[in-house]
């Protein structure tokens, strides 16, 4: 059996008096797209928060890659090789392609211009192209802002970015772990395809993929396993293949009795 | 497997959305050379000679420098209003040293320090929450009143020493119009060019996507505090230079030319967006009519009333582009979203 890239077992999460998540276990594999369902209030922002290191459960235990850590800020799990990719707020619209998907690791001319921290637009740029070529991504030139670009298209380069970041990023011995908090939420049906493909895409490069989304046509298109909460609770654990759209829904709604196969 | 948009217009865009863009980016531009064709033909033979053209670039020098800080705050994502404190403070700060007979490069330094301080105070104030408007007015009014403490109430006269840096010229051109240069230069290649200025740039447009990936946001954010301080202050000492004399009077002129040179120039108010060539042309404009009209003979506060006209159509003329070319674009991805199968 191989190592879960992130395993969560008995996660408890208490907002005050209200009980977020109730002994949740998950774990996703590497390259395996795990889809996280439920209806609203389920618990599924939260137990990605738990796994993005945004918030620290109140009992339980986290492994990546079999060793187990504890986050206390987002950016131990990120150092972790865990990515979050937020539904917006995650682009910053009036610049272009190349400095956001190089925000906060921007490449600096040779000396002596480094010491005065001018960055190298020319290396970001190719370096961006080159890195959406990988992820077989093609959008718009690295120069265009960010704001002439479609929905789908943002979201694209948003969680192209959290690709790269866990590749490159890759001193943790496992091939990274996305979490994708509804990515398709604003988009039209093309759009969708756009943000789907890139799902696909990043599996196939061994990335561990939590997806949570409302779409199930989306779910059932993408997703190895389907993960379902319930106010707080795993209802549901099972192979894609093993399961259909009548039976996620009764999960989803609670008319169905809890079942975890997978 | 490619992730393609199915659409080859997304590579390039259309022309008609590509003029729109240009309009909107270069608009400011195109008017102030059509303001100086105006001018040219509508006061000449007065208006079109290399010196009078010096004297605009002059006159438009210290609202320059005001509205770069201005500027680099809006951009940054807050609005400074404590300028004129700032200016008056470190003026008489500096002048009061002179006047003790301290070396005059220690008391610009000193009056540069106090900006630079007081900026960083702004900010610091700022991060706890507090709006900027309403906690850079309260700094304007206690730098005003500290600049009058220092000041005994009164201007501080004969700072001659300064005239270097105020009346002087040198190869014919003004000493001011070397400092505002500098200022552009280093502000543009650090707001473009620099890892931080792109930072500081991207904190003013999302403050939470660059937090996102890392970034200490707060950082960014006091810095351009820092900045704009840093630019009121040098404006404060051109200023007493010009005059040779420190008044603790802050003039809340200066602040309304910034602001209005700053909006003038494009740059989002909400931060984010806009580039300090653009504020020099501004404050470029706004020095070419008061030129212009006062050549022609017609009373100043016309000057005023033009300058007021233009930063409203300015605006108006910018969102109306803006809305057109999002509507376009969104109109362009329909066609994306709903590509012909072959
Ligand atoms: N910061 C918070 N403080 C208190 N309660 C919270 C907080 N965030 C979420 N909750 C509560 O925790 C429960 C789970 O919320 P969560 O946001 O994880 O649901 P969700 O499955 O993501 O729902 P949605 O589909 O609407 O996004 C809800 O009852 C919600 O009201
Ligand atoms: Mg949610």
């Amino acid at each position: 059996m191989t190592t879960p890239a992130l395993n969560l077992s008995n996660i408890e999460l208490h907002y005050g008096f209200v009980r977020a998540l109730d002994s949740v276990n998950f774990h996703v594999n590497p390259g395996e797209i795990v889809g996280l369902l439920g209806d609203n209030g389920a618990g599924k922002s939260t137990l990605l928060k738990v796994m993005s290191g945004a918030h620290r459960p109140t009992t339980g235990k986290i492994e990546v890659n079999g060793r187990e850590l504890h986050f206390h800020t987002p950016k131990d799990a990120s150092d972790a090789g865990i990515q979050m990719v937020y539904q917006d707020l995650s682009l910053v619209e009036a610049q272009d392609i190349a400095t956001n998907l190089q925000l906060g690791r921007e490449q600096l001319r040779p000396f002596p211009f480094n010491l005065f921290g001018i960055v190298d637009h020319g290396a970001m740029q190719r370096s961006s192209a080159a890195q959406l070529d990988r992820l077989g991504v093609r959008t718009a030139p690295m120069t265009r802002p960010v704001e002439m670009l479609s929905g789908g298209q943002r979201q694209v380069i948003a969680i192209s970015r959290a690709a790269v970041r866990v590749m490159e990023g890759n001193k943790t011995g496992h091939n990274g772990i996305i979490l994708l908090d509804e990515p398709t939420a604003a988009l039209g049906y093309e759009q969708t395809r756009l943000v789907e493909g890139l799902i696909l895409k990043m599996a196939q490069e061994g990335i561990a993929i939590v997806l949570v989304t409302h779409n199930l046509p989306l779910c059932f298109k993408v997703a190895d396993r389907i993960v379902v909460l319930n106010r707080g609770r795993k209802v549901a654990d099972v192979r894609k293949n093993d399961t259909d759209n009548d039976s996620v829904v009764g999960w989803i709604t609670g008319a169905k009795a809890a079942e975890v196969t997978a | 497997m490619t992730i393609a948009d199915p659409s080859p217009q997304s590579t390039r865009l259309p022309f008609n959305i590509a003029a729109l863009v240009f309009v909107r980016e270069r608009g400011i531009i195109v008017l102030w050379v059509l303001l100086l064709i105006f001018f040219a033909i509508y006061d000449h033979p007065y208006f079109a000679s290399v010196s009078n053209f010096l004297l605009i670039l002059n006159a438009a020098s210290l609202t320059a420098v005001f509205a770069a800080g201005v500027g680099i705050g809006a951009i940054s994502g807050t609005l400074d209003l404590s300028v004129a404190g700032v200016a008056a403070f470190s003026s008489v700060v500096a002048g009061k040293l002179i006047i003790l007979g301290y070396p005059v490069w220690l008391a610009l330094i000193a009056g540069m320090s106090v900006g630079i301080l007081a900026g960083f105070v702004n900010g610091l104030i700022t991060r706890r929450g507090l709006n900027p408007l309403v906690v850079t007015i309260g700094t304007l009014s206690m730098l005003s009143g500290l600049a009058a403490v220092v000041a005994d109430g009164y201007t501080i006269p004969g700072l001659s020493k300064l005239t270097f840096m105020g009346t002087a010229r040198y190869f014919g051109i003004p000493a001011h119009v070397y400092i505002v240069t500098v200022v552009y230069l280093i502000g543009t290649i650090f707001l473009t060019k620099t890892r931080d200025g792109i930072r500081l740039v991207a904190v003013g447009g999302n403050p939470e996507a660059v937090r996102r990936v890392g970034i200490n946001s707060a950082r960014y954010q006091l810095l351009g505090f820092v900045l704009c301080g840093a630019c009121s202050a040098l404006g404060g000492l051109m200023t007493a230079a010009l005059v040779t004399e420190a008044s603790p009077q802050a003039n809340p002129g200066s602040i309304f030319e910034a602001l209005t040179a700053v909006a003038l120039s494009g740059v989002s108010l909400g931060g984010g967006r806009g580039s300090l060539p653009k504020v020099f042309v501004g404050a470029a404009i706004l020095a070419t009519i008061s030129n212009g009209l006062t050549i022609a003979g017609v009373p100043p506060y016309w000057a005023t009333v033009t300058t007021g006209v233009l930063l409203i159509s300015a605006l108006v003329i910018d969102r109306t582009l803006t809305r057109t070319i999002s509507e376009r674009l969104v109109v362009m991805s329909g066609h994306i979203s709903h590509p012909k199968k072959p």
